[in-house]
């Protein structure tokens, strides 16, 4: 997700070209090619101009409307709407061949993972490992952090695990083994240190830090060999 | 009647010239395909023929059609005129085609202009995955079939232009 506008325009993007499996898009005001991964423009005009990051989560849409009862959702383009992919395109995806691999590290072109470009490292989850574990902590480069799966099973979010101001990370463990997202502040883990219960949206819900909340890292579920292309010094976790 | 080196040459331009034209389009489309590798170097050179062609090809035409004029009162016998005639309709061919991108033209429908709609209007399974992306206040979420197929959505929220893409 990013922000379209850079240099003082405003774009329009539609799809134009295909980079080894990664889509490059074309903004209608200048002509210039932008790489979809990286919102860098690699073509063009504005050739090395980079898009601003917008924070995006991957969740259910149970586990959205229960933290956004607000929220609005992008209505289907009539005409389109029988085109849209089944509900388990993802399972169909994981056969359509691919164009890069990396025998060398061992990792099927096609495993999930959730890549975390942060704190000058990228570091990439097997999403099947973090969906089993439910929590994990970790660090990128030197930073310690927090990789969670919501009450759905599905949903996951990672955290710097460091507190505001804070010297030390504290421990984290999870807190409820349940199914139902019941609400978007059910406490689903709590830090040794404090005590304190922490929900999925990384806001402690009571105890002594109640109110705090951990700071979003941006993560982006991507296949192997995607990550891997754009990010070749990244490291696995657990690997 | 003999064929003399300037027509030789005058024919090889023609020729030269169509294909220039036809590789306007063909280059970018054999390169920027979805099931083959592309190295940096020929995806650059494809962008750049990419950004290029529509004019470029033009250019081609219109001299290889202009040389093909030229030859063709000195031209005796229907094959060598149907080789100048053939290299022109190519050249031209080449002109309309590389105005045309196979992706924005006919295989992907970005959305330019967002409908959305309550969360609790939407027709979406629970367990279905969204992007989900709040600005300020305004949070909105991004069926992920849906934008499995668009792949580009060109959104404004609370007043911030972005774009979700998948």
């Amino acid at each position: 997700m990013w922000k379209r506008e850079a240099k003082g325009i405003v774009f329009t993007f539609h799809l134009a070209g295909i980079n080894n499996q990664n889509f490059l898009m074309r903004d209608d005001q200048t002509g210039t090619y932008w790489q979809q991964i990286s919102g860098r423009a690699i073509a063009g005009p504005l050739a090395g101009t980079q898009l601003e990051a917008v924070h995006s989560d991957e969740l259910t849409f149970a586990a959205w409307r229960s933290e956004a009862p607000d929220g609005t959702v992008l209505k289907p383009v009539s005409g389109d709407a029988a085109h849209y992919e089944a509900k388990d395109w993802d399972v169909r995806m994981a056969s359509v061949p691919t164009v890069i691999d990396f025998p060398s590290t061992g990792i099927p072109s096609r495993e999930l993972m959730l890549g975390v470009e942060a704190f000058g490292a990228s570091r990439a989850y097997p999403v099947e490992r973090i969906l089993a574990e439910k929590l994990a902590e970790d660090r990128v480069g030197s930073e310690p952090v927090l990789v969670v799966v919501g009450a759905d099973g599905k949903s996951m979010r990672v955290f710097r695990a460091r507190l505001r101001g804070g010297e030390a990370a504290p421990e984290y463990y999870r807190k409820l083994e349940t199914t139902q997202a019941r609400s978007a502040h059910m406490p689903l883990f709590m830090d040794a240190a404090t005590g304190s219960e922490w929900a999925f949206d990384g806001c402690a819900v009571s105890g002594k830090l109640a109110g705090q909340c951990l700071q979003p890292v941006p993560a982006l579920k991507d296949y192997w060999f995607d990550w891997r292309n754009y990010h070749p010094d990244t490291t696995v976790y657990h690997r | 009647m003999p064929f003399s080196g300037a027509r030789r040459l005058n024919l090889a331009l023609v020729a030269a010239l169509a294909l220039a034209s036809i590789a306007c389009f063909a280059y970018p489309l054999y390169v920027i395909w979805p099931f083959r590798y592309q190295g940096p170097r020929e995806l650059a050179a494809a962008l750049f023929v990419l950004r290029i062609g529509p004019w470029a090809s033009v250019v081609c035409a219109l001299v290889c059609a202009g040389l093909a004029a030229y030859a063709w009162p000195q031209t005796r016998g229907w094959m060598r005129r149907g080789v100048l005639l053939a290299c022109a309709a190519l050249a031209v061919a080449g002109a309309w085609l590389a105005r045309f991108n196979l992706y924005e033209q006919l295989m992907f429908h970005p959305i330019r202009n967002v409908q959305a709609q309550a969360g609790g209007s939407a027709h979406v399974d629970a367990d279905d995955m969204v992007l989900a992306v709040k600005v300020d206040q305004a949070s909105r979420a991004y069926p992920i079939r849906e934008i499995a197929y668009h792949h580009v959505v060109n959104d404004t929220l609370a007043g911030e232009p972005i774009v979700a893409t998948y």
